[in-house]
């Protein structure tokens, strides 16, 4: 489903090397976990798929089923089955949340052609979804993601993931901020959401997420370039010796 | 529709300040096109935008209403005074050579006369007023300079000359990487006719200056002040502005940043009592990208008039900049009032700009709190007002300065509040 | 985010270049506003009966007779211009534009087949063919400008937070429509006379109601009050005239809808509204003109008087030509607009929608006099390509517990400026005056500019004030993560504006509020992309 071909890439403005050669294969159902120390580049990563401007490749490619997204913009790419859940999700003053989940539900709809959701069918939609997050109702009409919390704004992350029926989801360090609770509420949602046909790309700093989200390959990111490949015992074995050993190995 | 521009008619304390200037005699040559741009132009009303709160022609006329007043200008009695901060080095500003001053300052006397036809502050004339009456009057001119990379721990005090009718003009600059803290001292009785005190402020990169005003002129004194500063890259500018005295008073305050990196920090404090218009016009024009700026007055009101008029300006191309303003007044009673006209007038769309003012009178919920705890009314009061100004001035930091300028204000609040 | 239908009714569409490269630079987003797409820049082609050019005592007769004017009129006029004549244009906006020359314009100009108000069925057919393309249908069945019909569902509804302004929807509005220099029809009348609500051209409540007229015209906005105000005292040709009896609640929206038409002609319409103890009615405007090379002058007046009790609500879109790209042509648009809250308990709002007009110079007024009276202001400010704005309001505090509401938002983009600037003071007998002021601007580009000048004048030491203001551009981390959901950028432009907006745009009633949002969406088309 997503091929990445010795990626680099590079911040825009200063030319600061990030990613130096990545090479990456995620197929259809599979749950693919990145870790690695901080700085390494794992939301430098994210944001290169999800096509954020602020980065430049400077040479490889990624292929989502067997195209070049390269030219595409954020919305091609979203409307193409890519979501990105963001570790920092941002606040849009004035945009009432609903407002916003049905704008992106229905263009993405209409660049893939097909109809655009009804109302009510489409509040349907989102109740059902709202309730299995424990989103409350009221949090829907507040303006997106304007005075939520940590766990909400997470919470309302997977909430627009389970809507927009995305094809390959890149989860940007949904553990962080989250306590326990809100960690399985979220783990649960993303679960839910497992398939044949859909791919996950996980990006965590600790072993703690992928309890809940179990990975059937985890790859360690380090200085711009996957080190090292496993399963999940990979996960664990990081958690418990830390990345140097890994770091050693592979130098 | 075609306009007349009419010739104004002078008025009388026109007629009369014009008369003092002639009067001068001295470096006659410098002075002269300055004169004649004031016979020209005579003094800005309110219909001058950047007097629009202060209409000097008005103010100053209803001040020298008759030749006894112009005849007081003779008249000084400055006491000898101590410096506001102790251990302070004193510059008078009509006689700098004679200070006996730290490693790497210098100060001389100088001939030249305020550049009052280079850029007028903003929205006013083609003359710059305050500028253009100092050179008509020949103010005492004084250069002092701070060698790059000199840490100058004494705080320089600049003192104008003995005697009301004092017009200083000082060009101070502070060397690359260079630190010094300067007094600006604003006493003594003063006259009606006004006094002009004009500084330039050249802060070279990486430097750091804090400049202080302390202007607590006699109730009868007019005066006309201008610090003008340019910030290098990386340089910081602390200013502290307390006013506590004056008939009228005008502070204008024009700082430019010229080098990314800049710092600028204005905090004030502007205690009115009755009888008294103090005006505060400050200007923060961010010239080139990456440089702060944060600005706070509290003005505490008790009478008479006050104007804060404060102006964040960013140039085309003065990316990511980040400038905050703010203006609070407390006013204490009906018989005063308080005019601010904070602006932002910005050409670069990366920016975080922003202002806020407030009026009114002290919190009555702080107040219930402090007398539920005991505390009487007017200790109550006090205390509030007290800890309006002290935020400002604590932000200064440095723990003598702060008690030094506290004590000042603790002085005016004793007496007039 | 919406249909891309073309809206009749008050839009101004911008082209799309296409050869702009797609680098998300804010400044190569930045786009020309292609006028010609400016939808109601046609011109109707109808024999018209014009005044020659100029300014001076015998237009103003000719005026006068055409309008059948009382003789106390005539008088007014004849010390208005008096007064005029010894008057200077104001200099101190910051709007850069040549002297206009006000011996060169028409003061008066009418359709031919009529000269004066109509019925419904002597109105030109042409002229009904104007109103229609710009989907005002001058038929009493149907609403106002060519939004949805009453039962139509839009995108308010799923959205709990956004009720339609209390009271405000009704579902019909009466129009009085004002061609140049004349009002050509006004709808709804007579249902409105049963409520005892008199709506009708101001040239025919001078004839019809001129005790109404004398003591409340100019009480707002004297004579003398300022260089166009008085212009327009001395010349005014039209307008609309509401007056609501007391305690009457106006059964229905009214609304004017201005149009100038002809060539080298000033609209200078007068607008009068009362609204006795007790009594509330909502009132909209909306305007536009021909796309014409050379600048048109619009200097209206507005004044508004709330008695006891009494509450106005006033809503203009306003859409007049802008110029094209290079700022060529336009209107000019200097407008008094000021409401008196003469009475206990009264309420003016004022909310402003400016997209139109090559220049704006408008503060729309409150003069709280009355005690515990209350004044809001709530404006949305777009200006694109070559546009100045220069527009505020105007809150003075002379009664007891007073209070008053700013929201301003500005947005600018393309080489325009977009200027506040807003008064906001507390007399001395003005006792627990209360003031909020939320004043943003938004830029988008860097050859715009967004500035910013409230006055804030307190001589009361129980007054509170409050003025915050803000300036900032639309962060590209928030147009990403729209984007990343799959709305384009330009609807994520959209998006994010109206958020930006939406404070005000819930003041507009609902027929506005709809319109608005696209309005505002179409006039930054092209300024990102």
């Amino acid at each position: 489903m997503l091929e990445i071909k010795n990626l680099h890439a590079r911040v825009a403005d200063e030319g600061t090397e990030i990613l130096r050669g990545v090479n990456l294969t995620i197929e259809a159902g599979e749950v693919a976990a990145i870790m690695g120390p901080n700085g390494s580049g794992k939301s430098t990563l994210s944001y290169i798929l999800a096509g954020r401007e602020d980065y430049e490749v400077t040479e490889g490619d990624i292929l989502y089923n067997g195209e070049s997204v390269l030219e595409m913009d954020p919305a091609e790419r979203a409307a193409a089955g890519l979501f990105l859940a963001f570790q920092y999700p941002l606040e849009i003053p004035g945009v009432a949340t609903m407002t916003f989940l049905k704008t992106a539900l229905n263009a993405q709809r209409k660049a893939r052609g097909e109809a655009e959701l009804t109302t009510p069918d489409f509040m349907r939609k989102v109740k059902a979804s709202a309730e299995e997050l424990k989103i409350a109702p009221d949090m829907l009409k507040r303006p997106l993601n304007v005075g939520f919390s940590g766990g909400e704004k997470k919470r309302a992350e997977i909430l627009q993931m389970a809507l927009l029926e995305p094809k390959l989801c890149i989860m940007d360090e949904t553990d962080s901020g989250l306590d326990i609770d809100a960690l399985k509420i979220v783990s649960d949602g993303v679960n839910a959401l497992r398939s044949e046909e859909r791919a996950f790309l996980v990006i965590t700093h600790y072993q703690r997420l992928l309890d809940y989200i179990v990975p059937d390959t985890v790859h360690v990111l380090y200085k711009g370039r996957i080190i090292k490949t496993g399963d999940k015992n990979l996960a664990l074995q990081l958690e418990n010796e830390g990345y140097a050993q890994i770091v050693d190995e592979a130098a | 529709m075609s306009v007349v521009t009419e010739l104004k008619t002078r008025t009388p304390a026109e007629t009369q300040l014009l008369q003092l200037a002639e009067a001068r005699g001295e470096n006659e040559n410098a002075r002269r096109p300055a004169i004649e741009a004031l016979r020209r132009d005579g003094l800005p009303t309110r219909k001058v935008e950047a007097w629009h709160y202060t209409d000097l022609r008005a103010l100053v006329g209803r001040r020298i209403k008759d030749d006894a007043a112009v005849a007081s200008l003779k008249a000084g009695d400055d006491a000898i005074l101590e410096p506001l901060l102790a251990n302070s080095v004193v510059i008078c500003l009509d006689d700098p050579v004679s200070a006996h001053l730290p490693d790497g300052v210098m100060a001389t006397s100088s001939s030249s006369v305020a550049d009052w036809q280079a850029s007028p502050n903003h929205l006013d004339r083609s003359i710059d007023t305050i500028r253009a009456l100092s050179a008509a009057f020949g103010a005492s001119s004084a250069k002092i300079a701070v060698s790059s990379k000199t840490s100058v721990d004494t705080p320089i005090e600049l003192r104008p000359a003995a005697g009301s009718d004092s017009h200083f003009y000082a060009q101070v600059s502070v060397g690359e990487g260079a630190s010094a803290t300067f007094v600006e001292r604003l006493e003594g009785d003063g006259s009606p006719a006004p006094s002009t005190g004009v500084s330039t402020l050249t802060i070279a990169d990486r430097a750091n200056v804090l400049w202080i005003v302390d202007q607590e002129k006699g109730a009868e004194a007019s005066h006309l002040g201008q610090l003008n500063v340019t910030i290098g890259a990386d340089a910081v500018f602390r200013l502290f502005v307390l006013n506590a005295g004056g008939g009228l008073v005008r502070y204008e305050v024009h700082a430019e940043t010229v080098g990314e990196g800049a710092d600028v920090q204005i905090r004030g404090a502007n205690l009115l009592k009755d009888g008294q218009h103090v005006d505060v016009t400050t200007t923060l024009n961010h010239r080139v990208p990456n440089t702060t700026a944060t600005e706070t007055f509290r003005n505490v009101v008790t009478g008479g008039h006050g104007v804060f008029q404060g102006m964040i300006k960013v140039a085309k191309g003065a990316q990511k900049t980040d400038a905050k303003m703010a203006c609070n007044s407390l006013l204490l009673s009906d018989e005063g009032d308080f005019s601010a006209k904070p602006e932002l007038e910005i050409f670069a769309d990366d920016v975080q700009c922003g202002h806020g003012a407030t009026a009114g009178e002290i919190d009555a919920d702080h107040l219930f709190y402090l007398m539920s705890r005991g505390i009487p009314e007017a200790t109550a009061r006090a205390l509030l007002v007290k800890a309006f100004l002290g935020e400002v001035v604590e932000e200064l930091e440095d723990e003598a300065i702060v008690e030094a300028l506290e004590a000042r204000i603790d002085t005016w609040l004793d007496t007039h509040a | 985010m919406r249909k891309r239908h073309p809206v009749p009714g008050l839009l101004i569409p911008v082209s799309m270049e296409t050869d702009m490269p797609a680098v998300q630079e804010t400044i190569d987003r930045v786009r020309k506003i292609d006028v010609d797409q400016y939808k109601y820049g046609f011109e109707t082609l109808i024999e018209m009966d014009v005044a020659p050019k100029g300014l001076n005592e015998d237009i103003i007769r000719l005026i006068s007779t055409k309008k059948n004017e009382p003789q106390w009129m005539l008088d007014w006029r004849l010390k208005a211009f008096e007064r005029w004549k010894t008057m200077e244009s104001p200099d101190w906006a910051r709007l850069d534009y040549p002297p206009i020359d006000f011996q060169d314009i028409h003061y008066y100009a009418a359709p031919k087949s009529m000269s004066g108000p109509a019925s419904l069925d002597e109105v030109d057919p042409e002229i009904l063919r104007t109103y229609e393309k710009l989907g005002i249908p001058l038929k009493e069945q149907e609403i106002l400008a060519g939004v949805r019909k009453a039962d139509e569902p839009s995108e308010f509804d799923d959205n709990s937070d956004t009720p339609p302004a209390e009271g405000s929807y009704s579902g019909r509005v009466a129009v009085d429509a004002v061609f140049d220099s004349v009002s050509v029809a006004t709808t709804f009348k007579k249902e409105l006379q049963k409520a005892g609500v008199i709506f009708m051209p101001i040239s025919e409540a001078i004839r019809e109601h001129p005790e109404l007229v004398q003591k409340y015209l100019g009480s707002v906005v004297p004579i003398s009050d300022n260089f166009f105000a008085t212009m327009n005292s001395a010349v005014f040709t039209d307008g609309s005239f509401v007056y609501v009896p007391k305690g009457v609640r106006c059964p229905m929206e009214l609304s004017t809808y201005f149009r100038i038409n002809e060539r080298n002609t000033g609209q200078f319409e007068r607008t009068l509204i009362i609204a006795d103890e007790g009594s509330y009615v909502s009132y909209l405007e909306g305007c536009t003109a021909p796309q014409r090379d050379e600048n048109q002058l619009h200097a209206a007046v507005v004044e508004l008087v709330a008695l006891g009790d009494a509450e106005i609500k006033y809503s203009t879109v306003q859409n007049w030509y802008p110029g094209d790209k290079d700022g060529k042509g336009g209107i000019y648009n200097f407008v008094t607009k000021r409401g008196d809250c003469r009475g206990a308990n009264s309420r003016i709002s004022w909310t402003q929608v400016e997209t139109g007009s090559a220049i704006t110079w408008k503060y729309p007024s409150c003069i709280l006099r009355g005690d515990n009276s209350r004044g809001e202001f709530y404006s949305i400010a777009v200006s694109n390509g070559r546009q100045q704005i220069d527009s505020g309001t105007k809150m003075i505090h002379l009664g007891k517990n007073t209070s008053s509401r700013i929201i301003s938002k500005g947005i600018s983009a393309g080489n325009s400026s977009n200027t506040y600037r807003g008064q906001v003071s507390a007399h001395r007998k003005a006792s627990n005056a209360r003031n909020f002021t939320q004043c943003d601007s938004l830029l988008i580009g860097e050859e715009c500019g967004a500035h910013t000048v409230p006055y804030i004048e307190s001589k009361n030491a129980t007054a509170q004030f409050e003025h915050e203001a803000t300036t900032s551009k639309i962060s590209e981390d928030q147009l990403f993560y729209c984007m990343q959901r799959g709305i384009p950028e330009e609807e994520a432009v959209a998006l994010i504006v109206n958020g930006f907006v939406k404070d005000v745009i819930q003041q507009l009633p609902m027929e506005f509020a709809v319109e608005a949002q696209k309005l505002i969406g179409i006039s930054l088309e092209g300024s990102v992309g």
